[in-house]
């Protein structure tokens, strides 16, 4: 076979093995929200309960909606069609709009009423208790209030269906105007949605965002109405299309920026397209892995993966910039190789520790890494020089790098310029005085102030309950737990009184315990002792005789009845509402007790520890702070041991310790000087800052190595400077595009990079340059 | 117990009783009507401004419910107060006691031997609705009034009905019609037709200190409002 020939072969097979992992890829990759993926496995129940609460406890798959720009007869108007066609949408569990608060019990609990109700534990239905109620109950008919309680009163002549429909109302409702739920300006109507999927789980956010956007569209009773939808479902689903145009337009700027750049640094058409060659191959092949082995991908996995595996797009510009002429491209990739080979190996290595993390997130990380960059390292080695011509030029003569290379020779040597650093970086970490680190994992997806305000203005109308502090009941049995609940109400009615709380839910509040509701049972009369009663308590009344057959049928059909438990209200309204108040965790129940306007978080606390029972606050920022924190130190230790990693794997490939000293140095106080400026600057750490710290490390130890590779030919140093030139202006000015974004994420990798590629090359520069000095000396003293 | 729907509803037969206190200058203005055309969009404009009541006024009530619940009516009797624009009072004195208030959004429910109830009116927004046209009533805000109700008026000067049917569905799910009648610019009587059959017939004014028979019965509460006990003499 001709060469020509065997490329052609070569480059049908890449692209058919491309092609196949795209594929592949394509057919079997499912991409996941959910935000656990990137914490620490939970360890106690509390802890689970937290992240339950935090990524798809109802709270978090609330959106609050309001209508608004029209007349309030036209939102009403909407608010009802709106509801009643979201009802019938598999997309949303709960839809509530205050319309229909009177039938809200369902007709296969109505019988349940003497359990459900209070009533049977202060009063008998014997003669005078009804005598007393069926006197109120004729006030209650010489007023217009006939025409609302008539068709109820011969079967419930004491009103326990409305006396269950009280203690199930929540502690604050908006105000009603035309039968829905308005704000107190009357101006907007309100809804409360509750989604079928997890707030973090963004495609199926979107795609309920979208059916309630439809929906809204099909139902509006005018033009006018206008939509406004708030919560964390929502935010999430701003933010990620706002993410992804932001990283869209970075992307078009990147592509056009790198095109021009290596047209202006090889003059070839050619080039510009071999250079995206590696990096295409390695985000395949990273995809593909972390297809095979997880399955399910999480989003910002793919977004952190692709951000470190950019450092694959030096590799090709290391063997161009290498070329001499007349020397086949083969050749010069061979006399690279070894240098490239320690900074791929040295990086696979060091992401390998990101696999011992324990967060799931990181390790679907590691290997998205692992492949990329192996990928990008072998096609650079093997396939891209076969596809090049042999060199034609020097590109250690251009100008640049002759001039950048008797600059840093002419800059002063300084034994003390690295320690010096060092002590600066150090001091300033030390000393500052704004927080080190971010903990408030709300950050994570950042959503701007003014959807904040809005979203706690419509809450505080909605009165939804506060969703930092939670009471959690734990117990063996779910039986337990309610009458632990039970046990607790009184103190909670007190914490009412006393203003720590405007108000509070749980459980218990709709379903009381088996043992209350036997107890209920077991005070109902007989059927002759009601007879009986009823006959007495009639006497003095106006009623027809027998108008209340009905209401003896209902007693004696709730006395066999046996109590409703949370297994046997599927199917109900209350299911909805008592799953979200009472979790079956671990082989064991948990009651949470939620609260409106907390104003004594303390006394909360207080009654907790004194009630007897295993009940807690649980403060949900104060322990998320805790998980991020947690989080950030098992990452911490994993960026330890990786750089601990990348340290010996570098010590073996060069066999020696000055050597490795030389190339780590650089890189290492790029770090902390990236680290202390930030921290000067006033910005606290995140999750985000660490991965672009890992990625400027990674551009660091390249430019270390072929530097060192190089410090002893001045031919070759220019050479690699050229390389080194052309790699760090591009690093600089993808993340520079990056730093510009409006997004705190974007922007702080964008920041950090740049920090890191600036410190890195120019450390290298100055600090590999010294070194050289000393080697030479090192070679004239002793001959070898 | 807080029945809030039920009691709020109380409230409907406080405002509309309102309407009718006893006048001093109803002489003058009875001539005024009659002088007037009959049968004419004004007439209803005339009657609707001379109805009007100036802030506080008060009248005695006596009204009789007939439910398919009861074997006989209930009648219960006391004072309304109009205290102000939105603001209206119910003191039943017989044969028990009660006091309901409406001001601004919250009604206020005492019984004897009850701790006092306070609701919000929004619980109840057809009655809000229906609260709010009485109160156009009291104001003379005709205008008001036609946007919640179709007015159809019948009879002369001496004797007239004013028929009001609810426009909102809402309330017309409970409420079929109100007729409120009277003589000359005073008020007799109101009655509610409810959808399920049951009628509220509430006397004021002059009418509400006739004296009940023992048994009274819907023809009884019928002729008083038509004011021909009062015309023939008869109890």
């Amino acid at each position: 076979m001709t060469r020509r020939s065997r490329t052609a072969v070569l480059a049908i097979i890449w692209a058919g093995l491309v092609g196949l992992a795209a594929a592949y890829i394509h057919a079997t990759l499912r991409v996941s929200g959910d935000l656990r993926l990137f914490l620490p496995s939970p360890q106690t129940r509390a802890e689970r309960l937290i992240l339950d609460e935090v990524s798809e406890g109802p709270a978090s798959r609330l959106l609050m909606v309001a209508l608004h720009g029209a007349p309030a007869a036209e939102l009403a108007e909407t608010s009802l069609k709106l509801a009643q066609a979201l009802r019938a949408d598999p997309s949303f569990e709960l839809v509530t709009n205050g319309a229909n608060q009177l039938s809200a019990i369902p007709p296969a609990l109505l019988p349940y009423r003497y359990l459900l109700s209070p009533t049977l534990d202060h009063h008998r239905l014997d003669a005078s208790y009804l005598h007393a109620e069926l006197i109120e109950r004729e006030h209650d008919l010489a007023s217009p209030a006939a025409s609302l309680l008539e068709s109820w009163l011969p079967s419930d002549p004491t009103l326990e269906t409305l006396k269950v429909l009280d203690s199930w109302e929540p502690p604050h409702e908006p105000r009603l105007l035309d039968g829905v739920w308005f704000d107190a300006g009357g101006n907007e109507a309100l809804l409360v949605i509750e989604t079928a999927a997890a707030a973090f789980d963004p495609r199926a956010q979107r795609a309920a965002m979208h059916a309630l956007e439809e929906r809204f569209a099909a139902v509006r009773a005018s033009p006018a109405v206008a939509l406004t939808v708030t919560g964390p479902g929502a935010f999430s689903v701003l933010m990620q299309n706002r993410s992804e145009a932001d990283a869209r337009l970075a992307g078009i700027l990147d592509t056009l920026g790198m095109a021009a750049l290596m047209l202006l640094a090889y003059r070839r058409w050619w080039y510009v397209l071999l250079g995206a060659l590696p990096l295409a191959t390695a985000g395949i092949a990273a995809l593909a892995a972390v297809t095979a082995l997880f399955g399910t991908v999480h989003g910002i996995t793919i977004a952190f993966g692709f951000t470190l595996i950019g450092v694959a797009i030096d590799y090709p510009i290391f063997v161009f910039s290498h070329e001499r002429p007349g020397v086949p491209a083969i050749d010069t990739a061979r006399s690279i190789w070894r240098t490239l080979a320690i900074a791929v190996v040295g990086l696979c290595i060091a992401y390998l520790a990101f696999a011992l993390s324990g967060v799931r997130g990181l390790e679907q990380l590691a290997c998205f890494n692992v492949a990329g960059l192996a990928a990008a390292g072998l096609s650079t080695r093997y396939l891209i020089p076969r596809l090049l011509p042999p060199g034609a030029r020097d590109y250690g003569e251009s100008r640049l790098p002759s001039r950048l290379a008797a600059f840093a020779a002419r800059i002063p040597r300084t034994r003390w310029l690295a320690p010096g650093l060092l002590s600066l970086s150090l001091a300033v970490l030390i000393v500052g005085r704004s927080p080190l680190w971010e903990n408030d994992l709300s950050r994570l997806t950042p959503v701007p102030q003014s959807l904040l305000r809005e979203y706690a203005s419509l809450q505080h109308e909605l009165g939804q309950p506060d969703v930092r502090y939670l009471v959690a009941v734990s117990g063996s049995t779910a039986e337990q737990v309610l009458s632990r609940e039970e046990r607790l109400r009184a103190g909670l009615a007190q914490l009412v009184a006393d203003k720590a709380v405007s108000g509070f839910d749980d459980a218990a509040r709709y379903l009381p315990s088996a043992q209350t509701q036997r107890r209920r049972r077991a005070a109902l009369p007989s059927s002759a002792a009601l007879r009986r009663a009823l006959r007495t308590a009639l006497r003095g009344t106006d009623f027809r005789p027998g108008l209340f057959a009905p209401f003896q049928k209902d007693v004696a059909r709730a006395r066999k009845l046996a109590p409703l438990t949370p297994s046997n209200i599927a199917g109900t309204p209350l299911e909805l509402t008592i799953g979200s108040l009472l979790v079956h965790l671990d082989g064991g129940w948990t009651g949470v007790v939620t609260f409106t306007d907390v104003r004594n978080p303390s006394a909360i606390e207080r009654l907790a520890a004194a009630s007897g029972i295993p009940a807690r606050l649980l403060d949900l920022k104060q322990a998320s702070e805790e998980l991020v924190a947690h989080q950030r130190t098992r990452i911490l230790w994993s960026m330890t041991a990786a750089a601990a990693l990348l340290a010996l794997v570098v010590y073996a490939s060069l066999r020696s310790m000055r050597r490795a000293f030389v190339v780590l140095t650089p890189m290492a106080l790029t770090m902390l000087l990236t680290l202390a400026a930030l921290h000067a600057a006033g910005v606290e750490l995140n999750l985000f800052h660490l991965i672009a710290l890992a990625l400027a490390a990674g551009l660091g130890l390249d430019y270390a190595l072929f530097f060192e590779r190089s410090s002893r030919e001045p031919a070759g140093r220019r050479r690699t400077l050229h390389a080194l030139l052309v790699c760090a202006t591009a690093a600089c000015m993808v993340f520079a595009v990056l730093a510009s974004s409006a997004l705190p994420v974007l922007r702080s990798i964008g920041v950090t990079v740049v920090l890191g590629v600036i410190g890195n090359f120019s450390l290298a520069l100055v600090l590999i340059g010294s070194q050289e000095t000393l080697a030479c000396s090192d070679t004239t003293t002793s001959p070898r | 117990m807080k029945h809030l729907p039920a009691l709020v509803v109380l409230l409907l037969a406080p405002v509309a009783g309102l309407c009718a206190p006893a006048g001093p200058g109803s002489g003058p203005r009875l001539a005024a009507l009659s002088s007037a055309a009959p049968r004419t969009g004004f007439e209803i404009d005339a009657l609707l401004e001379h109805l009007a009541r100036p802030a506080p006024s008060s009248t005695p009530f006596l009204e009789a419910h007939f439910s398919a619940l009861l074997i006989r009516p209930l009648v219960v009797g006391g004072t309304l107060e109009y205290l102000g624009p939105g603001s209206l009072a119910r003191t039943v004195t017989e044969p028990y006691h009660e006091r309901a208030e409406v001001r601004g959004d919250t009604v206020t429910l005492e019984r004897d031997g009850e701790p006092a109830q306070q609701f919000s009116l929004d619980r109840v927004p057809a009655l809000r609705s229906l609260l709010a046209s009485f109160t156009a009533l009291l104001g003379g805000n005709v205008a008001a009034l036609e946007r919640q109700f179709r007015l159809d008026l019948h009879g002369d000067a001496a004797r007239w009905t004013l028929g009001l049917t609810p426009r909102d569905p809402q309330i017309h799910q409970r409420i079929r019609a109100i007729t409120v009648s009277g003589s000359g610019f005073d008020l007799r009587c109101l009655t509610t037709f409810q959808a399920n059959g049951d009628v509220t017939v509430t006397l004021v004014s002059a009418a509400a200190r006739a004296r009940l028979p023992a048994a009274p019965d819907r023809a009884w509460f019928a002729a008083e409002c038509r004011g021909s006990h009062a015309r023939t003499g008869e109890p």
